[in-house]
């Protein structure tokens, strides 16, 4: 058992050897093993011939007289070249020239007659990283260090699977991410030509007013601890209070973001109900009355913006008609149905498109010829080899819409009276409420590269194409 | 049972039996909405004039479809459309009167057999002219009219008529690669009168030069192939054509309408219904609401235009500089703008706008930041494609520096995908202005633009719901050209990229 695990470890360091940076981050998690190791890596190092050796061969090299050889070996090259390309270089440099080079292979040549002793009397270069390598085979070792180590044992297990690596660097890149979208948003508002303090509290404020509204918001920082404040704050959902009201900003997102993501996943649900049989219907009979029809409807649903559809539903619907209500409230789900449609209506028809040329091109590959060619018959064919690959751009677009969605629902939350997140940031940006217009947009952010992040895990299961790429690299 | 076969053949890969198919299918949806809209749900009553419309778009719609079962018989019986069906097209071009622009349009190209681009051209830009008049013409009913609106009405009257003359000439004397010498001047002219905003006279000028003067007949061919690959799409050309006559109206109408008519109060006409000296009715201040919608399309291309340039250029050369000098400097670039690429681009714009303020500058800026990164990822990924092709490596090893090939090889080969994205997102572009003027974010409240007249129109949603309905309508059909010419270029250009 133990035995396994040192030699998967061992092989996991030696793959990742070229790699500079997970060699840094190596060293840096395993620091205190290495701190170690490298002491008794000097103390055994002492009693090494190679370097007796490599003086041995030098001083036999050069009683040899090589070098004076070489010199006038590549003297005699120079002149030559010179007189050929009619070069107007003078003796001296060409002297120069060749004695470096001659130099250059001196070395080159020591090194390689010590590579020859050394193999020839079976003793290995020993390196640092060699010695290290060596003592991971050796259980007892892991055994010993297992408590200091633990943590670069960890990413050498990690290191050790491609789909973990991939994971981990989508995982480390996405926090990455977050962090810049903070620090984006925050520099920002930060460099606004406004001054919330005076906005908020009136012209009529005093300075000392003013100061202490600033020292009460940490406005009085310098920009670098202000960052950090902000950048803390989303980390550990404090985000402090809201300069108008003064409510707890982080409370006050996690009341509305749920209105928000509810509407929005059940605008996702509608969009694929509804377009991915449309898209397969239009590729199964592209060109065709249907395909044109259900085509030109995507685009007229692409072209409506949020604002009008909403407001034409509400004439008609609940102005007109009276069957649903013009404004949003969470107890009545009827009052749902209308943000839902409004909100779904672009993605339904991007996700339809997506899914029509998707399928189309797949209709047309090497492989699905060859299952009709085999007898398969088109539904067959269909459900069994285009439809699932066709859907994996389509989950792609899915995931990126999602954000505009979320984005976007600012629109349609302001048009039905929705009390989101969306809204929210619309309301406050009036003041500027610097707090909670960076922890709405921030959030709203992570969750997007949350939902993205899971879509890529989720391929690098489900795609054998995405599989074989991770494991190749 | 061959001929039969290959007249089969001949319906099917005929592109005007689909187009006049597309023509009465549309004419009937217009008039079954006029039919909708004829009855008021208030006062239970018939409107006359609406009802009109809708006789007379189903006569045409019928009159459409008789037209397509002809062109059908005839393909299987002969192969080919006859001579009689075809003149069945100057009936129909009688359809302008009522101001249906797709049934003319197709009449148009039904008249013709052989279709050079210069005669879509020449066609487009009459219909434009045409438009463009009788959309001006409605200020006759107002009570005043601008100083300068007769005069200005005279000359685009003069540019129509010299446009007719332009296009019968051109069917007589104009062939696949050549022109009559005295046509240079005709061009030269034509292209002048383009200034109105009418690019189709720019386009139609700029072929005729090139056939008057004879330039080599490949650079002839590919520009005839690629018109010939986006007129065949007829929605395509018709999105151009609305978004041209969007251009020429907004730059005419600083001649044509009175802008006090949509931006200064007029307390005796408020809350007007639609008539006939306020197409659209007025709004809460008593403001002309169609003068309002007209002047808004200046600066709804405006912002989109701009909102899609200023990206397109500043993401294009990152994504140029990110695809060529691939490894370092393309990771540190493409994780930076994955960075911008996380927020949605309105709540970025939002933002942005809370920190310096709602204007038309701010939201420019706004929008456009939040599009650098789609098209720096377009740009990237054609760079990475070009960089590998031949003329790339005969270049290097003809000793050009990197900076140009970039810029004078790779840039120019990679910059019709480019066209396409930014046609396809440039409707995006203009919801989004209108969405961020509605939320009151955007342009500046006394301006009139179509998010901020919606913006009023909504309040008044219960009483006055035209308020609402027509800006909106503008904008959906803005928007709707841009996608369908987009669609159309993407087809024409690069039938890969979707």
């Amino acid at each position: 058992m133990v035995l396994n695990i040192a030699s998967l470890l061992q092989k996991s360091y030696k793959e990742n050897q070229p790699k500079t940076m997970v060699q840094v981050l190596l060293f840096l998690a395993g620091l205190p093993v290495h701190l170690v190791v490298y002491f008794i890596y000097l103390m055994k190092k002492k009693d090494q011939t190679l370097i007796a050796q490599l003086d041995g061969i030098r001083s036999e090299l050069s009683k040899k007289h090589c070098t004076d050889q070489w010199h006038s070996e590549y003297a005699d090259q120079l002149v030559r070249k010179r007189n050929f390309l009619q070069e107007d270089v003078s003796d001296k440099e060409i002297h120069k020239l060749s004695e470096k080079l001659a130099g250059n292979r001196l070395e080159e040549e020591i090194l390689r007659c010590t590579e020859e002793y050394l193999t020839q009397n079976r003793v290995r270069k020993e390196t640092y990283s060699v010695y290290f390598h060596s003592l991971l085979k050796r259980p007892e070792f892991l055994l010993y260090t297992l408590l200091p180590g633990a943590l670069m044992y960890a990413l050498l297990l990690l290191f050790s699977n491609p789909f973990l690596t991939y994971i981990a660097e989508r995982l480390v890149q996405s926090v990455l991410v977050i962090v810049g979208v903070a620090v984006l948003v925050f520099t920002i508002l930060y460099i606004s030509p406004f001054d919330p303090a005076s906005n908020i509290l009136g012209e009529s404020a005093t300075k000392e007013q003013i100061a202490a509204f600033n020292q009460l918001h940490g406005l009085d920082l310098s920009y670098w601890q202000q960052l950090w404040n902000a950048v803390k704050g989303i980390a550990t959902f404090d985000l402090g209070t809201s300069f108008a009201g003064n409510e707890d900003v982080a409370t006050s997102i996690a009341n509305k973001f749920p209105v928000t993501l509810t509407i929005a996943l059940f605008s996702v649900i509608m969009a694929v109900v509804i377009a991915i049989p449309v898209g397969i219907l239009s590729a199964t009979r592209p060109n065709s009355f249907l395909d044109y029809s259900f085509m030109f409807i995507a685009l007229i649903g692409l072209s409506i913006p949020n604002f009008w559809q909403g407001l034409i539903f509400i004439l008609n619907f609940s102005i007109k008609f009276n069957w649903l209500p013009a404004t949003y409230s969470p107890s009545n789900h009827l009052s749902m149905i209308m943000p839902v449609v409004v909100l779904g209506t672009a993605l339904t028809a991007s996700i339809a498109r997506m899914m029509r040329s998707s399928l189309l091109e797949i209709i047309h590959e090497d492989y699905i010829i060859t299952a009709r060619a085999k007898g398969l018959t088109k539904i067959q064919m269909l459900w069994k080899h285009a439809v699932g690959n066709a859907m994996i751009p389509v989950i792609t677009v899915i995931g990126l819409l999602f954000g505009g969605m979320l984005g976007g629902a600012a629109v349609t939350e302001k048009v039905f009276n929705i009390r989101g997140i969306g809204s929210y940031i619309v309301d406050k940006q009036f003041i500027p409420d610097i707090p909670a217009i960076m922890g709405g947009v921030v959030y709203i952010a992570i969750t997007i590269s949350i939902v993205n992040l899971l879509i890529d895990i989720l391929y690098a299961f489900l795609d054998p194409r995405i599989r074989s790429k991770i494991n190749q690299s | 049972m061959k001929k039969s076969f290959n007249n089969r053949h001949a319906l099917i890969i005929s592109k005007d039996y689909p187009q006049a198919n597309f023509t009465w299918v549309l004419s009937l949806a217009i008039a079954v909405i006029f039919l909708w809209n004829s009855f008021s749900t208030k006062t239970d009553g018939l409107n006359p004039v609406v009802f009109t419309l809708f006789c007379a778009y189903t006569l045409t719609s019928i009159f459409q479809l008789f037209i397509a079962r002809k062109m059908k018989k005839d393909l299987l019986d002969t192969g080919e459309i006859s001579k009689m069906t075809r003149r069945l097209g100057y009936v129909q071009l009688v359809s302008l009167l009522t101001g249906n622009i797709f049934t003319a349009a197709f009449a148009f190209n039904l008249i013709n057999k052989r279709k050079t681009p210069e005669y879509t051209f020449a066609v487009y830009m009459l219909l434009t002219q045409i438009a463009v008049l009788a959309i001006s013409s409605v200020n006759l009913f107002k009570p005043y009219v601008s100083d300068t609106f007769l005069i200005a009405m005279g000359i685009l009257l003069l540019f129509a008529l010299f446009y007719l003359v332009v296009l019968i000439l051109s069917v007589l004397y104009v062939n696949e690669y050549s022109a009559p010498r005295w046509m240079s001047i005709l061009s030269i002219v034509l292209m002048v009168t383009a200034a109105t905003g009418n690019l189709f006279a720019l386009l139609l000028g700029w072929s005729l030069f090139m056939k008057s003067r004879r330039f080599d007949s490949s650079r002839l061919m590919k520009w005839n192939v690629m018109w010939e690959k986006i007129t065949r799409n007829s929605t395509a050309v018709l999105g151009m054509f609305f978004i041209l006559l969007m251009l020429v109206i907004s730059i005419t109408s600083r001649f044509t309408f009175d802008y006090a008519l949509a931006v200064e109060n007029n307390y005796g006409a408020i809350l007007q219904a639609p008539s006939l000296a306020y197409p659209f009715g007025t709004d809460n201040f008593g403001r002309d609401v169609f003068s309002r919608i007209v002047f808004g399309a200046r600066i709804s291309l405006l912002v989109g235009l701009a909102s899609t340039l200023l990206p397109g250029l500043i993401g294009g050369f990152l994504g140029a500089i990110a695809g060529y000098y691939s490894t370092r400097i393309d990771n540190w670039i493409m994780r930076l703008l994955d960075i911008l690429y996380s927020i949605p681009g309105i709540l970025l714009a939002i933002a942005i706008i809370a920190a310096f303020g709602a204007n038309t500058v701010n939201l420019i800026i706004a929008l456009s930041v939040g599009s650098i990164p789609t098209y720096a990822r377009t740009m990237r990924a054609n760079v990475l494609m070009v960089s590998n092709y031949d003329f790339v490596d005969s270049a290097k090893a003809l000793g050009a520096s990197d900076f140009s090939i970039l810029f004078r090889q790779i840039v120019p080969n990679s910059l019709a995908p480019m066209i396409v994205k930014s046609t396809l997102t440039i409707g995006g572009a203009v919801i989004a202005t209108s969405s961020l003027s509605y939320l009151g974010l955007g342009v500046e409240p006394h301006i009139p633009e179509w998010g901020n007249i919606l913006k009023v129109g909504s309040t008044y949603l219960e009483t006055n719901s035209y308020l609402a309905i027509f800006p909106g309508l503008a904008i959906i059909l803005l928007v709707l050209s841009f996608n369908f010419l987009g669609d159309g270029l993407r087809d024409a250009l690069d039938p890969k990229l979707d």
